[in-house]
């Protein structure tokens, strides 16, 4: 079974911040329940009463047109409102018609007819009202107000369990996320044009002062970045063709410049690295030191190292649109999978070896991520498909090596979203 | 003064990875790749590439690609910044301060400032008095214009710059070559300040049919071509990629002025009633419509199923017999469309239904004329005054902002009997499967900056 812990979701145009505490009080199918059920309550209560603000308003003008009068009341429906709401709706409408001392009663016994239509336009509900009494010309009144962005959810669930628990959800992109453990817990988010540094206290992320990185020329669209922690230094920022290095003692600052460093594909020091484009979306396929013998792979997006007895089997999502594996001999490519742009390693503890989360390359939406191990050279998924709500723009391993940081653009809000993803066992 | 918006300064890869998507082509977790040429093929076949004349010539949103506006308007028709990140006005609605965007050049090297913005706006508004400062640019205009900022992101205010015999824009793609009224080549602008498009280049061929489109298609000689309206569903059975607007473009009759008389009003009228636009879209267009009553499409404005439709042959002759003389019009309709005619002769038919005699002329001066015409806006205030202003219509009135003040100057511009609205048609494009992220707005415009090319499956 798949969880997701969407908390405290909201659509305000500042930083949002999230707890991340992974333990959950209920069952995670229970909690996400629960977190429907209030939120599907909570949407009803508040369109109910800007239902009812609106019917006030269309009733007003309605018995203006008719004066006191007997009316029969028809309500048609071109809009995306339920059912249900229309008949509370039709309610509203006529108790308040009522009040303005128009009554609603049988057609064949009324003196007029008043025909409302719940219509909406791309910006606006729009509610008219026909109106035709007697011989009388049609008059036509009508009211409208703002619709609010689209609403969707969505959600999924063998032997691992995929948990996404939200860091951060924000307007502006967020390229990568280095969670520092610790009291208080820290992270720095990595943007397109700062670092930023979190505090986690009161069970909210708390911004500190971001920390600047000007660009001398345009950033490629697909914009990636990665931030990784170090030992003799808080951390090294990676932009296509600029890298940044924080300083390594209060206060915290950090110098950036034009390089065509390769950037870490692990998190491991003496890790392998590769160079990447600097003005594209991708690493080139130069690799240092290399992996093996291999100095070289095709263009790829994203790898994920998967540990051997005596070497390491690297799975890279290729330019190509293909999956290759390179062993440090040889390089393999494999046609018949599909999968997304990105990849990332990580290793659950109650398994052997390590664990390739891998975007899905449907073109259904939303992404999904779903885990995977190699028990030899062929991809064997081990955890059911976790839907994120919106496509997937960053999967890095976190600095733990056990968890990841992935990142989505929200289709709800347009905000990007950060999750750590962890696979549970056994759940 | 007072704001009335103020953007929040977002990077530009913000705006640039936008997902604001109507109709797309949804492309999940697989990064977009850099590289490849886009093949278009179209039926129009503009003579310039002037933003001033391509805007009624080309394909809704090809020009932008090459010039970009002040704002742009998403999905819903709200303005976003553009070249400019903000705008306030002063209250009145007739003086309003644009701040232009940092770091913008043109294609020649030129950087952007507000003299250049100035000159562009001023040859395409003559009647607005425009300042220009640093990086700021002032419009005052005669009356209010409370909606200027949406205004401003049509293609015919377009910021551009003429040197050397050349005109350029600022934006993600830069002319490489123009055979004018046959070929287009456009070549990525490296500078380009929201980043480099995906595309190295595109290119687009002019001015051909719809089965000249399909062969080049079918032979992998075009990534993207032009559905008729009439053809979509077929198109979809068939099993290509499918990417339509909403209803959008307006088939209607204008007539060359207003009714000389009550009479003709009724014979006008009358005619409006006679039309069966649901079998014209029904049998003629194949359903790639919706009969219209008004000439914003209902999406636009939620009120457009208010105005009566064509067909009732009842309200028709009551019409009729309250005209006391005879009527007889001469119809004029593009002969190079094979479907216009149809539907002319079809209009001709239903006429003579209601005593109307109609006499269809495919040349000459007519006095009423079979037109499509596109939705100039995705902001149904501006498309209102942009299509009245295309139908040669009285400039519609808005008491205010609100729906209301919406409908009743569209109202009031149908009451002129001088357009008889017929059928709002969907465009539509059929894609080859290596392209991604092509997005057609609901008003049918192109938003093709973020497309890119998948490697063709092995």
């Amino acid at each position: 079974m798949l969880t997701r812990n969407p908390t405290n979701h909201q659509t305000d145009a500042t930083a949002i911040y999230n707890s991340p505490n992974p333990r959950m009080h209920l069952p995670s199918r229970a909690r996400l329940v629960c977190c429907v059920i209030a939120l599907l309550a909570f949407v009803s209560i508040a369109h109910a009463a800007d239902w009812r603000q609106l019917a006030a308003q269309l009733s007003s003008k309605i018995a203006a047109a008719t004066g006191p009068d007997v009316i029969a009341l028809d309500i048609a429906n071109r809009s995306s409102i339920s059912a249900a709401e229309v008949e509370n709706i039709r309610r509203n409408l006529a108790d308040m018609l009522a009040n303005s001392g128009v009554r609603v009663w049988q057609p064949e016994q009324a003196a007029g007819s008043v025909k409302v239509t719940l219509s909406e336009s791309l910006q606006n509900y729009v509610w008219v009202a026909e109106v035709r009494q007697g011989t009388n010309e049609l008059s036509v009144v009508m009211v409208s107000m703002p619709r609010p962005e689209s609403t969707t959810s969505a959600q999924n669930s063998l032997p691992l369990t995929l948990h996404a628990t939200t860091l951060l959800s924000q307007p502006d992109p967020i390229l990568d996320i280095a969670v520092i453990e610790g009291s208080p817990r820290r992270m720095m988010v990595l943007g397109g044009n700062s670092v930023t540094p979190y505090e986690f206290r009161d069970g909210h992320w708390l911004p500190g002062q971001p920390l600047a990185i000007n660009h001398a020329r345009p950033l490629p669209r697909d914009l990636r970045g990665r931030i990784v922690l170090r030992k003799d230094h808080l951390f090294d920022a990676y932009l296509p063709g600029q890298v940044c290095h924080s300083t390594n003692a209060a206060p915290l600052g950090m110098t950036c410049a034009g390089s065509d460093d390769p950037w870490p594909l692990q998190v491991e020091d003496s890790a392998v690295s590769a160079f990447f484009a600097p003005a594209r979306n991708f690493f080139t396929g130069a690799l240092v030191p290399g992996i093996g013998q291999q100095k070289s792979a095709p263009s790829f997006y994203s790898a994920a190292a998967v540990p051997r007895d005596k070497y390491a089997l690297w799975v890279l999502t290729g330019v190509d649109g293909q999956l290759h594996l390179l062993d440090g001999i040889n390089q393999q490519t494999l046609t018949k999978i599909r999968w997304g742009s990105d990849l990332a390693a990580i290793h659950v503890l109650c398994r052997v070896g390590s664990q390739v989360l891998a975007s899905s390359a449907g073109n259904d939406s939303p992404d999904t991520v779903q885990a995977f191990e190699f028990p030899d050279r062929e991809p064997v998924a081990v955890s059911q498909k976790l839907e994120l709500n919106g496509n997937v723009t960053a999967l890095w391993t976190a600095q733990n090596g056990q968890n990841a940081i992935a990142v989505f653009r929200d289709a709800d809000n347009e905000n990007y979203e950060a999750d750590l993803l962890n696979l549970a066992c056994g759940q | 003064m007072q704001t009335t918006k103020t953007m929040k300064q977002t990077c530009s890869i913000l705006l640039a990875a936008s997902s604001l998507l109507w109709s797309a082509t949804a492309v999940a977790a697989a990064r977009p790749r850099y590289g490849g040429t886009l093949r278009l093929a179209v039926k129009e076949t503009p003579a310039t590439f002037d933003p001033a004349t391509l805007a009624t010539a080309g394909p809704a949103g090809l020009s932008r690609l090459v010039f970009e506006t002040l704002t742009t308007l998403d999905e819903r028709g709200r303005p976003q910044p553009g070249l400019a990140v903000s705008w306030q006005v002063e209250p009145g609605n007739q003086r309003w301060r644009v701040l232009l965007r940092n770091g913008v050049s043109f294609h020649d090297g030129a950087i952007l400032d507000a003299n250049a913005v100035g000159a562009s706006l001023r040859a395409s508004n003559p009647n607005w008095k425009i300042v220009a400062s640093a990086d700021t640019v002032i419009i005052e205009t005669d009356t209010a214009e409370p909606g200027l900022p949406a205004e401003l992101a049509l293609d015919r205010n377009s910021i551009f710059r003429r040197a050397g015999g050349k005109i350029g824009g600022t934006g993600p793609f830069s002319i490489a070559q123009w055979d004018s009224g046959k070929r287009l080549t456009l070549k990525a602008n490296d500078q380009y300040w929201a980043g480099r498009p995906f595309l190295d280049s595109i290119e687009i061929d002019f001015g051909k049919d719809y089965r000249e489109q399909a062969t080049l298609l079918d032979l992998a000689k075009a990534d993207v071509i032009e559905i008729a309206p009439e053809n979509i569903h077929r198109a979809q059975a068939e099993g290509r990629t499918v990417i339509n607007s909403e209803p959008s473009k307006l088939m209607a009759l204008a007539f060359a002025g207003g009714p000389t008389s009550e009479d003709e009003a009724h014979a006008r009228a009358a005619l409006t009633m006679s039309i069966d636009t649901t079998a014209i879209n029904n049998v003629v267009l194949q359903g790639g419509g919706v009969p219209a009553g008004a000439l914003l499409p209902n999406w636009e404005t939620g009120y457009a199923f208010t105005f009566p439709v064509g067909g009732s042959t009842e309200i028709a002759h009551q019409e009729r017999a309250q005209s006391r003389r005879l009527t007889s019009w001469t119809l004029g309709y593009d002969a190079s469309d094979s479907i216009s005619r149809v539907i002319a002769e079809r209009i001709l038919l239903n006429a003579r239904d209601a005593g109307i005699t109609l006499q269809l002329a495919s040349s000459g001066a007519t006095d009423l004329r079979l037109l499509r015409i596109s939705l100039p806006s995705a902001e149904p205030h501006v498309a209102l005054t942009e299509l009245s202003k295309a139908l040669q219509l009285p400039g519609p009135k808005f008491s205010s902002s609100s729906v209301a003040a919406l409908y009743s100057a569209e109202a009031s511009l149908l009451q002129t009997h001088r357009i008889i609205p017929l059928v709002h048609v969907r465009s539509a494009v059929a894609l080859r499967a290596n392209v991604h992220d092509w997005i057609t707005f609901p008003n049918g415009e192109w938003r093709i900056e973020n497309v890119w090319l998948a490697p063709e499956k092995p």
